[in-house]
């Protein structure tokens, strides 16, 4: 077993690590660097060729004074709040249905997925024809069920906060689902006959035997949807564009719009550090719970 | 009786999981088949009355719907084969090199995804900018690379593990090259590895929107998802013809998972518990 340990495998290690460390390098370490060192500087493509002026911590204390800024941070955290425990239930309810014994598996399976490889921004233009006011289904089966009035879904703030909400819930769901579906395959089926013979009920049987052992899964799925719905950009910009006004604007719209319509990278990349601290934050306690695990 | 309700009680799963993910689709699909008038009546129509593929053909003259699912092809195949080869290589060195810090060096390559792209997106926006490389395949291609890069390594790593190491040392004692050997019997026999990594990747490529929005917004350089989205004018929203689009963007994604959506769902959840 020499041929494990000669020291040419070394260099072939690096040489077959090298273009992933290289690539990594240009398109994650070297842009974080870019992004700390831009958002200290007054950079504004637009009025022109300007001098680049350094300014400190000035976009930050701009940032932490700028109403459309904590307007857009509450949103992000509101719609984290409600979409990632939301997509949690349904996640799991899916996945416990899905868990039963079907003949026809694949239809179920495909069902998961399909949701999972739709384009966000596919699922806000759908969603945006669901709540349609005039020829959108859901309000159609409202007025089936008997509203007088059709609800103007996205051209009220509260109403299409809650639209986006429900489509992000959809849409994240059947990928929550399948995890779990994974976690819920690999419980062992003895301990459900111990339980049934120790003359526990279905529902002791949840909370006792399967609840538990899903945790871990749980837990990944969770920081994981946290990561990405903190980032929120595609649903809400296909559905509403951030309005009525900037009612439904994320963080994330925000940071676009800053940078890319306004050019002005200098303050973007300041917003940008504040996403940037909030998904590290999640990462930190993500970490730590690998760490508990292992 | 207990049979009997089990029965009903599965099928109502069934059925309800099948609803769920299937509905939307399928009502654009109707939308994208009813004629412009019968869109606008109202109450609306749930079964198209009179169905045509009108909008079909719409989709393609009124707009170079073609053209974007051109670019979108183009930028999701590159990337996803040069996320192969990139992570074939890496993967192959933590499986199985004499490596110290291994693990460590598989955490950095997947901790690179946790990294908020949208905050990437402000410095690559810049880089790209002052590179000249906005509205270009290659603005997107890089970066599409190593967001893929996590998934497909760590799928990797695993099949690498699975294949018996004296496959290779046989290989080797017959007087194969250690790359002749990951050539010859490694690769070959990780091949539904790289096929589910490839799908992955395909597929996150192929939907992705921020950085497509964002670095190649002209006209002529637009993927799908950009593309359709920009449909929408500033006061109409041309419905029929976004639905048609929406479904022919949707369906070479929906064939690859149709079709291969044991491997799909493998992958998926090995990247995700790992992760």
């Amino acid at each position: 077993m020499k041929s494990w340990r000669d020291p040419s495998e070394k260099t072939l290690a690096l040489l077959l690590l090298a273009p992933a460390f290289f690539l990594i390098a240009l398109i994650v370490i070297y842009p974080v660097g870019k992004l700390i060192y831009t958002s200290l500087f007054d950079m504004q493509l637009s009025g022109g060729a300007r001098a680049l002026e350094f300014v400190g911590l000035r976009n930050f204390e701009d940032a932490l004074k700028d109403k459309e800024f904590w307007h857009a941070t509450r949103n992000t955290l509101l719609i984290t709040a409600i979409t990632v425990p939301g997509a949690l239930v349904v996640g799991l309810g899916l996945a416990l249905l899905a868990n039963w014994p079907f003949r026809y598996k694949w239809v179920v399976r495909l069902s998961l997925l399909l949701p999972w490889a739709l384009p966000l921004s596919f699922c806000g233009l759908i969603f945006a024809w669901f709540f349609h006011t005039d020829y959108g289904i859901v309000n159609d089966v409202l007025r089936l069920l008997g509203a007088p009035e059709p609800t103007m879904w996205l051209l009220n703030p509260s109403w299409a906060m809650a639209a986006i909400c429900l489509t992000i819930i959809w849409k994240t769901s059947s990928f929550m689902a399948l995890i779990l579906l994974a976690g819920l395959q690999m419980i062992p089926r003895s301990l459900y006959e111990a339980a049934q013979v120790d003359g526990a009920t279905r529902w002791q049987q949840f909370w006792q035997v399967t609840l538990p052992l899903l945790v871990p899964s749980i837990v990944v799925a969770l920081i994981f949807r946290t990561l990405t719905a903190l980032q929120t950009f595609d649903i809400p910009y296909t559905m509403t564009k951030g309005g009525p006004g900037s009612s439904t604007e994320t963080l994330a719209m925000l940071i676009h719009k800053t940078t890319i319509d306004y050019l002005d990278l200098g303050y973007g990349s300041a917003l940008a550090v504040f996403m940037f601290l909030m998904s590290m934050l999640v990462t930190a306690v993500y970490l730590r719970q690998i760490g508990k695990q292992a | 009786m207990n049979l009997w309700t089990s029965g009903r009680l599965r099928l109502f799963a069934a059925v309800w999981i099948v609803f769920n993910g299937v509905f939307p689709v399928l009502w654009i699909l109707f939308t994208s088949l009813k004629p412009e008038a019968e869109l606008v009546r109202k109450p609306i129509t749930w079964w198209p009355h009179s169905p045509t593929l009108m909008h079909y053909q719409h989709a393609f003259t009124e707009q170079p719907l073609l053209h974007y699912l051109g670019n979108s092809l183009i930028v999701a195949s590159l990337s996803t084969l040069l996320s192969l080869g990139v992570a074939t290589g890496a993967a192959y060195a933590i499986a199985r090199l004499n490596l110290r810090y291994r693990q460590w060096i598989l955490t950095a390559i997947v901790a690179s995804s946790m990294f908020p792209l949208i905050a990437l997106l402000v410095p690559i926006f810049e880089i790209m900018r002052s590179l000249g490389l906005l509205n270009s395949y290659t603005a997107l291609i890089l970066p599409y690379t190593v967001l893929n890069l996590p998934v497909c390594t760590l799928v990797l790593v695993s099949f690498f593990q699975s294949i018996p190491r004296d496959l290779e040392n046989a290989a080797m004692i017959d007087g194969c090259s250690r790359i002749g050997a990951l050539w010859h019997v490694v690769i070959p026999l990780a091949a539904p590895g790289v096929f589910t990594a490839g799908i992955l990747a395909f597929v996150n490529a192929w939907d992705e929107f921020l950085l497509a929005l964002s670095l190649n917004a002209s006209a002529a350089m637009r993927t799908a998802p950009v593309g359709i989205a920009m449909y929408q004018g500033e006061y109409t929203f041309p419905w029929p013809l976004i639905s048609a689009a929406l479904i022919v963007t949707i369906i070479p994604v929906a064939l690859l998972i149709a079709l291969f959506q044991e491997r799909v769902i493998g992958g998926l959840t090995q990247g995700g518990l790992k992760g």
